[in-house]
């Protein structure tokens, strides 16, 4: 008896103790997500004031589900994030091992492969758009001395050259980030399991398959969720770089929803299209957290 | 002179970027914010700001209507009544190098005509025709242009959505062809915004040139110029083809409008009375080179010497100006059109295919919207 009264008055410390961190959450995190969907079940256009703002039920979900450019922008987003992934992934690890090695000037090494990373994605965006902006541009006159190009190309009229600078820009500025992750993971391992390896006749690329890539799984994992999830969101680079176009064939869902609630101000539209990338880059991280176990904690299992 | 010295005025800034002021506009009219009194409206917002009730009508203080350009007044009128008075307009011109092309063309393939043989002269120009054609709304002026030219509308007068017509379809078909067929148009063009076709032009790397007055006065001084003395101005032509073609140059400007939550619609409306006066366009002519909405004005010799164009072609651009459609959901409508005139234009789809599918969207937006029982119900009224 005494025991259980004495855990509860526990239980209720600790509950008290946890309600300022617990309604902070609550006013910034589940007062606003409430809010929004709670304004995406209304048709709110605050241009129109003569309709009104009656609710709607889900008909602004209705509307998403039938609409062409949510689809191809979804599209979009997901070839983004993923091709872009992939080549940083590679690239990153291949710095990662190199940057894991012992030599002279690793500190400085290690410190300048993230000036890329260290500058402002507008900015880093302007940059690229400038080197492939005009027919005189930087990209254009190196492909043309190089024999790759016959002639000058405009890049941002096509939708297949139009998605070369966003990837591009999205890889230089955001592999020294992957790289920096993974070599922490790298640093991790145990330095005597590739003596015994060695000491057993194992070559490097043994190494790399059955000691290095396994015991890296964690830190992949880990920068894959932040990727991912940075990737569904690609917002700031497409925007400078391409507008969305030639049409709205570069369009992510993160500018096509900006639009809606911000230069149309579809604010009961805007908001559904708010709630369905909430849930599904929530979706995604569900995913990584309990399908394949990454543990963002950090501690082994 | 003081004409209202019991009037005090009061100065607020906004942002320079028009859709960033459209968008302070809107927060503070849902908010029933009264200040300021007066709003300096772009010219295809008044439809909007009046079905949502946020300018007051005009017409119980009686404007001078007639006294302006008719495009002008047109642009400001929603369901019959003035919502706006014109502050200064813009319009679309079609500049040309004089030494290539001495005489003015008549048609707009007389243009084409004319760009190709300049272009293949000896060091002639590596471009014929420059404009904006990157996917915003500069898109849509160039567009109302060729439109005209052809006879098309993207509204008619009943409220029908005839975009995809025949005449829209040539008019489409017509800018395309400039970029691939006479190929008088770098494809260049397809990202660009006013500065890049003016650094062209300026340049003296085109021939013709679509754009705002604006970039007269630069391209004048010999210092940054290497046109200067050798282009002039005139309207965009139409097409020689196209019987019902007229021609067309797109309208812009500033206009000053009522706030309808503020506290004093009187001042406000001698203020605007004042700043829209045949004088207070003069001196702002004179000082920063707006063109007056008064046509009577281009019969003054002190408007010479401000707008550094002849006054005759200045007022013939003018008198040739289209609004866009005049209706509260243009910038939606706008944004539809946009993307699928660049689609087309980048060969993603097909002119009529690409017309097709703006029309659909467009009765589709007004469908959403109610807008036909706003409009029978603002008639009404």
């Amino acid at each position: 008896m005494r025991k259980t009264s004495r855990l509860g008055s526990e239980a209720r410390l600790g509950w008290s103790l946890v309600a300022p961190a617990l309604s902070v959450i609550a006013l910034i995190a589940i007062f606003p997500l409430g809010w929004t969907f709670w304004e995406s079940l209304h048709l709110h256009e605050l241009r129109m004031p003569w309709l009104g703002k009656p609710f709607i039920g889900l008909a602004n979900y209705a509307e998403i589900v039938k609409d062409p450019r949510f689809w191809g922008a979804l599209g979009h987003t997901a070839f983004f994030t993923v091709v872009s992934i992939s080549l940083e992934l590679l690239i990153g690890l291949f710095l990662a091992l190199a940057m894991n090695r012992v030599f002279r000037g690793r500190g400085f090494v290690r410190a300048a492969v993230l000036v890329p990373w260290a500058i402002p994605t507008v900015v880093a965006a302007l940059l690229w758009r400038f080197i492939f902006e005009s027919q005189g541009g930087i990209a254009n006159a190196l492909l043309v001395r190089a024999g790759i190009l016959d002639q000058p190309m405009v890049w941002f009229i096509e939708t297949a050259t139009a998605w070369v600078p966003v990837i591009l820009a999205d890889v230089w500025k955001t592999t020294p980030f992957v790289a920096l992750l993974l070599l922490a993971g790298l640093q991790n391992i145990d330095l005597t399991l590739y003596e015994a390896a060695a000491v057993d006749g194992a070559n490097a690329w043994w190494q790399l398959r059955h000691i290095t890539l396994p015991l890296l799984k964690p830190a992949i994992l880990v920068t894959l969720i932040f990727r991912t999830l940075d990737g569904f969101r690609v917002f700031d680079l497409i925007y400078v770089l391409t507008g969305g176009g030639p049409g709205t064939s570069t369009e992510p869902v993160a500018l096509y929803t900006f639009n809606a609630l911000l230069q149309n101000l579809r604010f009961g539209y805007g908001s559904a299209l708010s709630v369905v990338i909430f849930a599904i880059t929530f979706g995604l991280a569900l995913f990584y957290v309990r399908g394949l176990g990454v543990r963002l904690g950090g501690e082994e299992s | 002179m003081q004409l209202n010295p019991d009037i005090r005025v009061e100065l607020q800034r906004t942002p320079d970027d028009a859709s960033q002021r459209h968008q302070l506009y809107v927060q503070w009219l849902n908010a029933r914010v009264g200040n300021p009194s007066i709003l300096q409206l772009d010219v295809v917002w008044t439809p909007e700001f009046a079905a949502a009730g946020w300018v007051l009508p005009l017409d119980r203080f009686g404007p001078a209507k007639a006294e302006f350009f008719a495009a002008t007044i047109a642009a400001n009128t929603w369901a019959g009544k003035v919502y706006a008075l014109p502050w200064f307009a813009d319009v679309g011109l079609l500049y040309r190098r004089t030494d290539l092309v001495p005489r003015e063309p008549r048609t707009l393939e007389e243009v084409v005509d004319d760009a190709q043989s300049a272009m293949s002269r000896r060091g002639g120009p590596r471009y014929g025709i420059v404009s904006q054609g990157a996917r915003y709304e500069g898109l849509i002026t160039g567009f109302v242009e060729y439109l005209g030219a052809f006879g098309g509308q993207i509204i008619d007068d009943r409220g029908e959505v005839v975009v995809n017509r025949p005449e829209a379809v040539r008019a489409l078909e017509f800018m395309r062809d400039e970029l691939y067929r006479t190929r008088v148009a770098p494809l260049d063009v397809l990202t660009w915004h006013e500065e890049e076709a003016r650094f062209a032009f300026q340049n003296g790397n085109a021939v013709f040139m679509r754009n705002w007055p604006y970039p007269v006065a630069a391209m004048s001084d010999t210092a940054q110029s290497k046109v200067a003395g050798k282009f002039a101005v005139s309207p965009m032509p139409a097409s020689g083809t196209a019987p019902a073609g007229h021609s067309t140059a797109a309208l812009g400007g500033a206009q000053l409008a009522i706030n309808a939550y503020t506290e004093f619609p009187d001042a406000a409306y001698k203020l605007i009375a004042y700043l829209t006066a045949p004088e207070q366009m003069l001196e702002r002519a004179q000082a920063v080179g707006q063109y007056p909405t008064r046509p009577a004005l281009y019969d003054d010799a002190r408007l010479k010497s401000a707008i550094a164009i002849p006054l005759d072609n200045a007022r013939r651009a003018i008198e040739s100006a289209t609004p866009r459609p005049v209706t509260p959901i243009y910038t939606e409508l706008s944004e539809i059109l946009q993307i699928e005139l660049h689609r087309a234009l980048v060969r993603q789809a097909a002119p009529r295919a690409a017309l097709d599918a703006a029309a659909a969207k467009i009765n589709a937006l007004i469908e959403r919207t109610g807008m036909r029982k706003l409009m029978a119900a603002a008639s009404k009224a």
